[in-house]
């Protein structure tokens, strides 16, 4: 893998072409999400961290499920890329703690990456990889010249989903 | 006049809270203290109001591995309590408590996460006994539980809960040195944006 690394914060979205790497860190209940179309070379990822953007007066976009997908598909569609041919993977969405009180804090992971698929399915869009739930963090890259998707853990080997 | 965003809070609302951390901490260090019948010093805490990305570069880099302790705190104050500890730090304190050396930092024993999760407990607990005394709140805490993982992923469950209304954390930070050594370790207070107006409301500051 060559080529510039560009990171990807929390509640934020990055978009690339042609050759480098997009990677956001240590998702924990978040989700990261990577879009790819192969014809263009083209690349984003999203890092969300919430279900659903419930104020609209919400600036920050990329925070939630909903509207940060939408948001990402906006933008990558005005630079060319085409619905059909996307390729998208996710990873998070994990339980890091045991968490048995009344806030149902717990299973915000759960929640998160079931509303991810539910949006991206009505997008239209599959999900083609996926490495999701369990209770560790999960570090997310997508190399855009060849559109490969890693996954690195804490003492696990990374794999490519 | 309330408080809406951690943001809007004057110089004397975040002096308050950080006393209120202080002396928290103090009581966290003093339980510590005794716990290892070891000397335990704290410097003053901080109050910090970040975004999200931020508040975790200021804790470190997201995929260094710490160890944990939470506590959900709710009742009249809601938020969270995380404990923690660099691998250094724990180590120091399992090696302290049962005399073993060095620990598997990923792969614990039972004792020894029951170790830190029972420490990290008495600390959090001494912490808000201190706040809810000072403050006469209600605080109840939920069970304490522990992780060994990536420091941003142990962020994102307070991130997510704090985050929901707002694009900031506030983190009231405490640092621990035993007998002088100076080993990682955070201890945060992590209280939603209602609970500042509680306990504002509390001290009789309007």
């Amino acid at each position: 893998m060559a080529g510039k690394q560009i990171s990807v914060g929390i509640a934020d979205m990055k978009i690339t072409r042609q050759e480098g790497i997009l990677i956001t860190y240590a998702l924990g209940s978040c989700i990261g999400i990577s879009f790819y179309d192969p014809m263009i070379k083209l690349g984003a990822l999203l890092h969300i961290m919430l279900p659903e953007r419930n104020q609209m007066s919400d600036a920050n976009i990329y925070k939630f499920a909903d509207s940060g997908i939408r948001e990402t598909l906006r933008k990558i569609t005005a630079f060319g890329a085409v619905k059909g041919r996307l390729v998208c993977k996710i990873a998070g969405g994990a339980k890091m703690f045991e968490m048995k009180g009344p806030g149902g804090l717990g299973n915000i992971g759960e929640r998160n990456t079931n509303m991810v698929k539910k949006v991206l399915q009505a997008e239209g869009l599959r999900v083609s990889g996926e490495d999701t739930g369990s209770n560790y963090a999960r570090t997310m890259l997508i190399d855009v010249a060849t559109g490969v998707v890693k996954v690195r853990t804490v003492g696990k080997a990374e794999r490519t989903i | 006049m309330s408080i809406n965003k951690y943001e809007e809070m004057n110089e004397m609302e975040l002096d308050i809270i950080k006393e209120i951390g202080s002396i928290g901490n103090g009581n966290a260090a003093t339980a510590l203290s005794s716990l290892l019948s070891a000397e335990v010093k704290m410097p003053l805490p901080k109050v910090e109001i970040l975004e999200f990305n931020e508040a975790l570069g200021h804790l470190g880099n997201p995929e260094d591995v710490v160890a944990a302790i939470l506590v959900e705190m709710s009742g009249e104050i809601q938020g969270i309590m995380l404990f923690i500890l660099s691998k250094e730090f724990s180590d120091e304190i399992i090696f302290r408590v049962t005399g073993q050396p060095e620990v598997d930092f990923l792969n614990m024993q039972e004792i020894e996460t029951s170790v830190l999760t029972e420490i990290g407990n008495i600390m959090i607990s001494s912490y808000i006994n201190a706040l809810s005394s000072l403050t006469n709140v209600n605080v109840t805490l939920s069970v304490p539980q522990m992780a060994v993982n990536m420091l941003g992923g142990i962020l994102s469950l307070p991130m997510a809960m704090l985050g929901l209304n707002s694009d900031r954390i506030m983190m009231i930070t405490g640092k621990f040195k035993i007998e002088g050594r100076e080993l990682d370790s955070d201890m945060l207070l992590l209280p939603d944006v209602e609970s500042l107006n509680v306990l504002m409301r509390k001290l009789g500051v309007v």
